[in-house]
């Protein structure tokens, strides 16, 4: 658990602005610091949090915001199929909980540190997002925002820069860099024309369905 | 604000929980089978790069997505240094550093 809350540093101060920008943003919308806080425990996924705030504040309706929210996070599916086999010892009240804090920064530590990913990593990992991001918003919603333009910090760079650095990581054999960049590729095509994070179902479950095909299970 | 905002709150965390708990329940249990296996080893090798590489090279403005690979995009030479550190196993909190470092610096300069 330590080794998951550790390699998760690289993270906590940018998850923690996010959260703050996240809390400002949704008070200027005119949402109450509880359900401020409310929607970042329950729902605890950061994207959809932000393509909520406006569609909210704009009075669209209940069932688009959820459906959207639905679309947005509908990449936690892969993310859940490649976890679970490391949760097989885990009571089943257990992976109630995890399951409520897969997130992608957390997924791509867990991905790079082992294969098959390690449980407590996994669990550090979530804790040390989790609570950054709620310290964040807890901070940010009384404070309308601490950091008003985090890209002009480089911040919003941090989260590529830790997937990247975590896919460099995992690259061992050819057939990985092959399955790698054929997902970059299909991803900023897809990116392109479509919106939200279509572009990572899209090339999460193309590519690894090719490569599933095309490769020789001696290679699992 | 409007009165419904709790019943969109509980909605979107249903939506979220129906995206995370099901196949993490399903699959815990089972032997998986060889093919399976390789594709699930496969699926952060794809999601990964799908995820980083369009923060760094595609830029959205109010929905219209454009590509920005020019040598002027910051992102783009932050992203070559971190690949390259990370491929000679430097920490990783210490590559993040150097690549927002990187970014923020090009940004102030731009």
């Amino acid at each position: 658990m330590r080794e998951g809350l550790v390699a998760s540093l690289a993270l906590v101060p940018s998850v923690f602005v996010y959260g703050t920008v996240f809390g400002g943003l949704a008070v200027q919308a005119g949402l109450r610091p509880l359900e401020v806080l409310g929607m970042s425990v329950f729902v605890f996924a950061g994207a959809s949090q932000f393509v909520a705030i406006p569609m909210l504040a704009a009075g669209a309706p209940a069932l688009a915001i959820v459906v959207t929210t639905y679309v947005i996070n509908m990449r936690h599916y892969l993310m859940a199929a490649t976890l679970a086999p490391s949760f097989r010892t885990f009571p089943r009240g257990w992976l109630a909980l995890v399951a409520h804090v897969i997130n992608d920064e957390s997924f791509a530590v867990a991905v790079a540190r082992r294969n098959p990913p390690d449980p407590w990593v996994f669990i550090g990992s979530a804790l040390a997002v989790s609570g950054a991001f709620l310290a964040g918003v807890s901070v940010g919603t009384p404070l309308g925002g601490l950091v008003a333009d985090p890209a002009r910090w480089g911040l919003d760079f941090a989260f590529p820069a830790v997937f990247l650095a975590l896919v460099a990581l995992q690259l061992r054999r050819r057939a990985d860099w092959l399955v790698a960049l054929t997902a970059a590729v299909v991803a900023v095509a897809v990116a392109l024309v479509l919106p939200g994070t279509w572009h990572v179902i899209v090339a999460g479950v193309v590519v690894s369905t090719v490569g599933m095909l095309a490769l020789s299970p001696e290679d699992a | 604000m409007r009165d419904d905002v709790w019943l969109v709150i509980a909605g979107m965390a249903a939506a979220t929980y129906l995206t995370r708990a099901p196949l993490l329940l399903a699959l815990a249990r089972r032997p998986l089978p060889p093919r399976l296996r390789l594709w699930l080893r496969l699926i952060p090798l794809a999601v990964l790069p799908a995820l980083a590489v369009p923060m760094i090279l595609v830029t959205r403005d109010g929905g219209a997505a454009r590509l920005a690979a020019s040598l002027g995009h910051p992102p783009l030479w932050g992203a070559i240094v971190v690949f390259v550190l990370a491929a000679r196993r430097v920490n990783l909190l210490v590559t993040v550093a150097i690549g927002v470092a990187v970014v923020a610096f090009l940004r102030a300069l731009g």
